[in-house]
């Protein structure tokens, strides 16, 4: 259990390397109402992402397929800071049951409408972009010359990173959009942590679950931390 | 929590550490070298693309570390008749320079180089497009963008008004968007016939081999956005630098970076004809 925490951390610590910066643009510095996919005609020239974008995405689709949403728990750089909140969360195992799955809903709104903006509206450009520039500098100035929706986007995404601090992973269980693609696309993956018939139901996995589900259910997202917890040992990791 | 392999206190410390790491590798946080003398440069993002290679020329030769800033020119203005400062500046626009050196905080500025619009098409060119006034034909779908920054949208809305084609381009157009960078890849991709584009995006690698350029009559132009000049700032700490700079910049190496990313140089003969048409004089 603990050689399996650390392979994640490992893994968490090789994707903050890889795609720490392009998460960091992407938030920050990305002009477009929706971030990570209009990167290859962008004119904010310092950003990883119009080099990376196109084989990050089908690597994060292909994880889809293989492990479901495993790459919340072990390469989002997102679910990273989400999982470092959730450590000292206010309400830990207070959103639960029906009030879970509708908010849990939101995620595919959110999904729904990058959609809508991306395909329909053809990806607006909602702030200046900063072409290049200092680390600082080229965010302050991003954040200078804005434009209000920008604001509302932005503030939505790091508003519901920070809410982790009261419910844990607010973001990744009820707004990311990411995380929806990927349970869409991993419905059925080859490999995910299941609860075998030796299941009582005791619900220790829920309540130790940093994302306060259960193996294979909603906002499951296959980092296998309840694997070890189980005392019947019923969670396995196979199809 | 009590139950978690790893205590909270390894945990916030790893993560501190991955951050701390992985934030250091970076780009933008590589400290300068030690003894360089380094410089602020900020300029009109347009001018990215040549600024980026002319840098680096300078910084080899005079072994100086150029921290270069390149962003939409009335942004950059209106930060810096605010609180902001920089040491050298390259805006589009001669009125900018014109109000920062009334305000004492350019203290000189010099013609660069010039910028001219053209008319794009797909490659083969499939609505057989000759000319701006072509724009009007009922079967001619347009990418425009009146929302992009100003020498994108509000500049090639005047070019059409000029041309006395903006009702019907705009009327027939495939959609109107807001960044001319973005929205001209769907004229490169074919989805669209035609758009109006500062020549230096035909030279950005994404689109240099995936567009037919058609020239668009000079009359057409609005004089505004045309002009870019450069000058050294009252914050410069090293003056003698600062104006070393400029001096590259407006030479011939330095120009001939501007040259190859679509602009002309005002060294040029035709940048010359363009200084004393629109009155660039040394400020």
């Amino acid at each position: 259990m603990v050689r399996h925490l650390w392979i994640r951390r490992l893994t968490q610590a090789a994707s903050l390397y890889v795609i720490g910066t392009f998460s960091y643009y992407g938030i920050f510095r990305c002009p477009f109402a929706v971030p990570y996919v209009s990167c290859e005609n962008c004119p904010v020239l310092q950003c990883p992402g119009r080099k990376i974008w196109l084989p990050v995405w089908i690597a994060i689709l292909a994880s889809a397929l293989a492990f479901g949403r495993a790459f919340c728990s072990h390469a989002c750089p997102g679910g990273m800071v989400a999982e470092l909140f959730s450590r000292v969360s206010l309400l830990r195992g207070k959103v639960r049951g029906m009030a879970d799955r509708v908010l849990s809903s939101g995620k595919y709104l959110a999904l729904m409408a990058c959609i809508y903006v991306f395909w329909f509206m053809h990806n607006p450009r909602w702030a200046v972009p900063i072409r290049t520039g200092g680390f600082t500098e080229s965010t302050m100035l991003t954040f200078e010359h804005a434009f209000p929706l920008w604001f509302a986007r932005t503030g939505i995404v790091l508003g519901a990173l920070a809410l982790g601090l009261v419910i844990p992973h607010f973001w990744c269980r009820y707004l990311c959009p990411t995380g929806a693609a990927l349970r869409l696309a991993g419905f059925r993956p080859l490999f995910r942590y299941f609860m075998s018939k030796d299941c009582t139901d005791c619900g220790v996995c829920n309540r130790k679950c940093d994302l306060e589900t259960r193996p294979a259910k909603h906002n499951c997202t296959n980092c296998g931390d309840c694997a070890g917890k189980c005392p019947a040992g019923a969670i396995k990791l196979g199809r | 929590m009590k139950d978690h392999n790893v205590s909270r206190r390894t945990f916030l410390t790893g993560g501190v550490a991955t951050l701390a790491t992985a934030m250091t590798a970076g780009p933008g946080l590589a400290a300068s070298e030690a003894g360089a003398k380094n410089l602020q440069v900020w300029s009109c993002g347009g001018l990215a693309e040549a600024f980026i290679p002319a840098n680096a020329l300078f910084e080899s030769r005079a072994g100086a570390r150029i921290a270069y800033t390149g962003a939409f020119a009335a942004a950059l203005g209106k930060s810096l008749l605010g609180n902001a400062q920089t040491e050298v500046f390259a805006p589009r626009v001669l009125d900018l320079a014109k109000k920062l050196k009334e305000q004492g905080k350019m203290l000189e500025y010099h013609p660069l180089c010039f910028t001219r619009y053209v008319l794009v098409t797909p490659k083969g060119n499939p609505a057989g497009i000759t000319s701006i006034a072509d724009l009007k034909r009922p079967d001619v779908h347009a990418v425009l963008s009146p929302d992009s920054s100003a020498p994108g949208g509000q500049a090639v809305t005047g070019l059409l008004k000029k041309a006395g084609v903006v009702q019907e381009a705009t009327a027939n157009a495939a959609f109107l968007g807001s960044c001319i960078q973005h929205d001209v890849a769907e004229v490169a991709e074919g989805r669209a016939h035609a758009s109006v584009v500062e020549m230096r995006v035909t030279r950005l690698p994404r689109y240099k081999d995936k567009l037919e350029v058609i020239d668009i009559p000079e009359e057409f132009f609005p004089a505004p956005p045309i002009t870019f000049t450069i000058g050294v700032m009252k914050w410069a700490k090293d003056q003698e630098l600062a104006r070393a700079f400029v001096e590259f910049i407006r030479s011939e190496p330095g120009q001939a970076c501007f040259e190859a990313a679509g602009f002309i140089p005002a060294m040029s003969e035709e940048g010359q004809r363009l200084t004393a048409k629109y009155g660039v004089l040394n400020g």
